[in-house]
This record gives C-alpha cells, structure tokens and sequence, in this order.
C-alpha cells in the first residue's frame, strides 16, 4: 500500500516542498497581519467603516479558493501573485475579527485611566491597547496560520510551481498513487500543529499577566509545593 | 516637593446635546474655589454632575461654557497631555495595566514624563512605601495577583508618582468593603496630612463627604451646587430642604462626630483635695446643677465623684467617699464618644482632663447640646 521505497527516494524533495510550503504561508500570513493590523486600528472608532470591513472580509471568505486561484490567472498571470492574493485575503477576515474583538475587550476603565495619565493616542495604543489585545490577537494568528497552511495546498491547482506539499497530493492524485497523497498530506497536518503549538507558546510568552494560575507569593507557593513534596 | 495650587471653578457649565437642561451630568454654572492643600468633596445623588465636574478638570470631559483654573491658568490653555501628566486621577475601578507590574504601573507617568530606570524605581518604591505596600513583595506582582484593597493602594501609589499638585479621586473607595474602605480612608487623611495636596474627591456618600472634606460641595441634579461650605456648617445649616434631606435626619448625630471636646466652653466643677475641709465644698456643690465634689490627687488628677448630699457636714475630706466615677475626655474625643458615655456614667457630667491627665474642667450634656444649636439666623 505505502511504497517506502519510493517515499525515502524523494525525500530532497519533501524537504523543498516544505520550504515553499512554509514560504508561501508565511508570506500571506504575515502581509494579511500587517494590512489588517493597519485597517483595524483604523476602523476600530469608526463605525461605518468598521462594519464595511468586517462584511467585506466576510464576503471575500465566501468565494470557494479553487475559483479565485484560477480567476486570478488572467489577471496575474502564473506568477507567485496569483497564490499570495488568495491566500492573504482568507486571512483578512479571521486577523480583522480577532484584532478588534481584543482592541475591544480592553478594559473602559483601563483606557480611561490612561488618558487621565498623559498618555497620547499613539502611545496608548502602543502601550496599553494592542499588549492587552495581545492574547486575542495571537488567538487570530494561530487559526489564520493553521487555515493558511491547509489553503497552500490547493493552490498546487496553479501548476508544479506552486502549491508547497500540495504538489504531492495533486501529483499522486493524478497518478493514482496513494503513497504520494500521503507523502504530501502527513507533513501538512504536521506543519498546521507544529505552528500551533509554537505559537500557542509565544502567546504564554507575551503574556504573562494573563496567567490564571499566577502565584499570589513566589515564596508561599514555593513553600506550600515543598510541603507537599 | 511640588506645591499644592488652588482649583478655581468659575461659571462652569456643561450640556450634552439633547433635550434641554437636566440631563444626567449636565452641570450648570458652577462656582467655587478649593484653596491650595485643601481635601474638597463634592457630593451628591447619581447625575448631578459631580463626576462630570471633577473630569472637567482634567479635561476627560471638556466644558461647554466657564473656565477651570489651576492656580492661575486656565486648564484650556494648556496642552491637554502635559496637563494630564500634572494632576493624579484615582478611579473606582483602579484602572490598573493588567500587563504591567505594580511598580511599572507606579511609574506610568514619570515614564511619560522620560525619567530614567533608575529614578523610576526607586520613586516607585518610595510611593509603596508610602501606601503601605512593602515594594520587596509587591514590586514585581501583577494586578491580578491583589486584592482589591492593595489594588487602590496602587492606584493611589500611581496617582502620586509625579507628585502632582492636584489630585482627582473618583469614589475612589466605593469598590471595596466597609472595613477595607474605612481603612484607605483613614490612611488618605494620614498620608494628606503629611502631603497637603490639592484633593478633589467624588462621593455619593455623605458619610464618606463629612470624614474626608474640608470642604464639601453639596450637588443636586441639574448639576447644580446646592451648598458649599465645611462639613460642619453644611450639617449644621443645611441651605435647602434639598441639603437637609441630603444630609439625612440623622445629621445631628453627624455633627457629634465631627465636633471634638477641644472646640466646648468647659465649665468648672466644685474640687477638693483629700483632707481638705468637707464644710464649704460641701455647700457649694449643693448650690451647683452637678451636686457632686470631684477628688483630685496632689497632680490635679481626678479621683472620683463625692455626692454632696453623702459628704459630712464638716471635717476633712475621706477619699474613700469619692466611689462615683464619670468618663475622662481629652480634647480629641468626639462629642459622638463624650456623649455615648456620659450617657453611661454615674455622674452626668466628662471630665475633661490634659495630656498630662490633670483636670481641666468638666462637659455636661447641656454644654453640648449648647454647642449643637444652630447659630440663630442673622448673627454671624
């Protein structure tokens, strides 16, 4: 059923595959961050244009991604373009939802407290809003990586090019040849927890604030864990 | 040590869009002036613009009409952040960065305002210190890790960080329980005795108006000022029924709380030392309103009460007699406590002793009920 043979032949090329895997998700991850991330801060005390943008986020999640791929193929030609545009406007609508739920979700007194200081605008939003929106935010960036990671599979629609470990499921579906789904497949569900975890850890890193089980008196806890060692 | 300045109201007036006057926070043309170092309360029911008038200040809330002064400048003059940066604001709610610790919260402005490591920590310290936070333990907490009494406390610590002049307080205890509450009080006239700061505070508890005023600005919906005055004249002369009703039935009793055996005209009561003749104290006692002669020791100190009508007729004095005692009061004790234990004693009548515990005089309860009166009307 799995050909090993066949498998550790092509390991070299698992190895670029994942790489262009990695390369074409992380661009279109972190363009959509920083586009959305700038559109966020900009609608997020304006409401008009905050509800166009949440709907037409929205509505751009809606266009079946095989279908935008190839509709961009006269536009963009089979250039790298032509995968990146996709999959960075998926990503829109799950960073624009996640950044303004966490910019909203800082506390009215906190923001009032900061004003009262002498904090500016900009100062406030760097010091103040976008750390506590910190864990939704991070929120956002674990399910756009894990949704991206799947999407940079069907852009192997555009040809040997593209498609990062997709290519192997295209290519054994053509074939017929199950081992080289399974070949591409795997990895991919590898990459989407790997990236996950990694950044499920990166949010405990940030935050260390939102700790639940933070402990009211280092020493205390110390002691209270000795004692029931 | 930055001075206190004087806070000057003068015709403010604030509107919000809508139907006319009277809407909730709406303050109309209030006038009044906090004198440097002075503790005001402004007080009054929910939407008479007292929250609205102590955020004018700061300019969280703009005027529509009047000007604020700050010493001598008009707070519009200013630039709004450097002038924020200058006047501490305490909250209900602390308003505490939940992703900083609690000294990088006590630094927030003098960060703002650019002060080194250095200088930050160790004024940080210095501030929880002063409110009771040892720095060792609490330095490095969240605000998540506090209870909600060491979270004003903080709060409180973060609000004098620049040692700002004036400093705005929010029913700053209205979140925490009666004892806790209580407590921050106390340490707030504490730490304002040895800070003399400008303090404007909101309250809707006249309780809480009457203990931390000097001043305290009564405020009614429409956001106008009903009464402004010290505490004890607002209890005393309520300038309205509105004030009257504000204040409570029970303001007398308030009164009692306020007032101090130090501010009564004592009067004098027939004294005698042990072995001294019985015959002429005697006589004068039964000739006073408190039939009794009070032993004192060879210090002044009082023994006890000898009634006059068990004393012999002449000899010497036996300070065996002296069985009756009444409560000692010094010049702190409240008129509330004198009261409550003249009420309580043998002989109606507080013997008001020194620090040294030598007699000074005696209070009766009409001595106090005198001082209670109202000033009557046209007398100054």
């Amino acid at each position: 059923m799995i050909d090993v043979a066949w498998a550790v032949d092509h390991l070299d090329d698992l190895a670029w595959r994942t790489v262009q895997h990695i390369f074409l998700a992380g661009v279109a991850v972190a363009v959509g961050f920083v586009v959305s991330l700038g559109l966020s801060i900009w609608v997020v005390r304006r409401s008009r244009a905050r509800a166009l943008l949440l709907t037409l986020s929205s509505v751009l999640y809606t266009i079946p991604s095989l279908a935008l791929f190839a509709a961009l193929v006269p536009v963009t030609g089979l250039s790298i373009l032509t995968a990146e545009i996709p999959l960075t406007l998926y990503t829109l609508v799950i960073f624009v939802r996640n950044i303004l739920a966490g910019l909203d979700a800082v506390p009215a007194d906190v923001i009032e407290a900061a004003d009262a200081m002498g904090y500016s605008r900009r100062e406030r939003l760097r010091r103040v809003e976008l750390p506590l929106a910190l864990p939704l935010v991070v929120g956002g960036l674990r399910l756009a990586s894990v949704s991206t990671i799947g999407l940079v599979t069907i852009s192997g629609i555009l040809g040997d090019a593209f498609g990062g470990l997709g290519y192997f499921i295209f290519d054994g579906y053509r074939r017929t040849f199950p081992t080289e789904i399974w070949f591409g497949g795997i990895p991919v569900i590898v990459l989407a927890v790997v990236a996950d975890l990694a950044l499920l850890r990166l949010q405990a890193r940030l935050t260390p604030w939102a700790r639940t089980n933070q402990p009211i008196d280092p020493t205390l806890t110390a002691a209270a864990r000795a004692g029931a060692g | 040590m930055s001075t206190a300045e004087r806070v000057v109201f003068e015709h403010v007036t604030k509107r919000y869009p809508g139907t006319g006057g009277g809407q909730p926070g709406a303050v109309e043309d209030l006038s009044l002036q906090v004198p440097a170092g002075a503790v005001c309360v402004l007080v009054g029911p929910s939407g008479c613009g007292k929250t609205t008038s102590l955020k004018m200040v700061n300019r969280l809330i703009e005027p529509s009409a009047g000007r604020i002064l700050i010493g001598e400048t008009d707070v519009m003059q200013r630039d709004v952040i450097e002038l924020r940066r200058g006047i501490g604001y305490v909250i209900q709610q602390v308003g505490l960065f939940p992703h900083q610790t609690v000294a990088e919260n006590v630094a927030t402005v003098p960060r703002l305002l650019g002060w080194d490591e250095a200088r930050r920590r160790s004024r940080a310290e210095e501030l929880l210190q002063l409110v009771g936070l040892d720095p060792a333990r609490y330095a490095g907490r969240y605000p998540a890790a506090l209870s909600g009494g060491e979270r004003q406390r903080v709060g409180v610590a973060r609000a004098l960080a620049a040692d700002p002049p004036v400093l705005l307080m929010d029913e700053p205890f209205g979140a925490v329980d009666p004892i806790v509450r209580e407590r921050l009080q106390n340490e707030l006239l504490h730490l304002q005795e040895q800070l003399a700061k400008t303090i404007l505070f909101v309250t809707h508890d006249i309780d809480e108006a009457i203990k931390m005023g000097d001043l305290v600005a009564v405020m009614q919906v429409g956001g106008r000022l009903a009464q402004f005055g010290a505490p004890d004249e607002v209890l005393a002369n309520p300038a309205s029924d509105f004030v009257a009703r504000f204040v409570g039935a029970d303001r007398g009793l308030k009164r009692l709380a306020l007032l101090r055996v130090g501010e009564l005209e004592t009067t004098a009561a027939v004294t005698a030392h042990p072995g001294d003749d019985a015959a002429d104290p005697r006589s004068r006692a039964l000739a006073s309103d408190v039939p009794y002669i009070l032993i004192l020791d060879g210090d002044d100190r009082p023994i006890g009460w000898v009634a006059a009508a068990a004393c012999p007729v002449s000899g010497p004095l036996d300070p065996e007699l002296a069985t009756a005692m009444s409560p000692l009061l010094d010049r702190r004790t409240t008129l509330k406590d004198a009261l409550s234990m003249l009420l309580a004693s043998d002989v109606q009548a507080g013997i008001v002793i020194d620090d040294r515990g030598a007699y000074r005089g005696i209070v009766t309860a009409d001595v106090i009920a005198e001082r209670m009166r109202p000033p009557r009307s046209g007398t100054p």
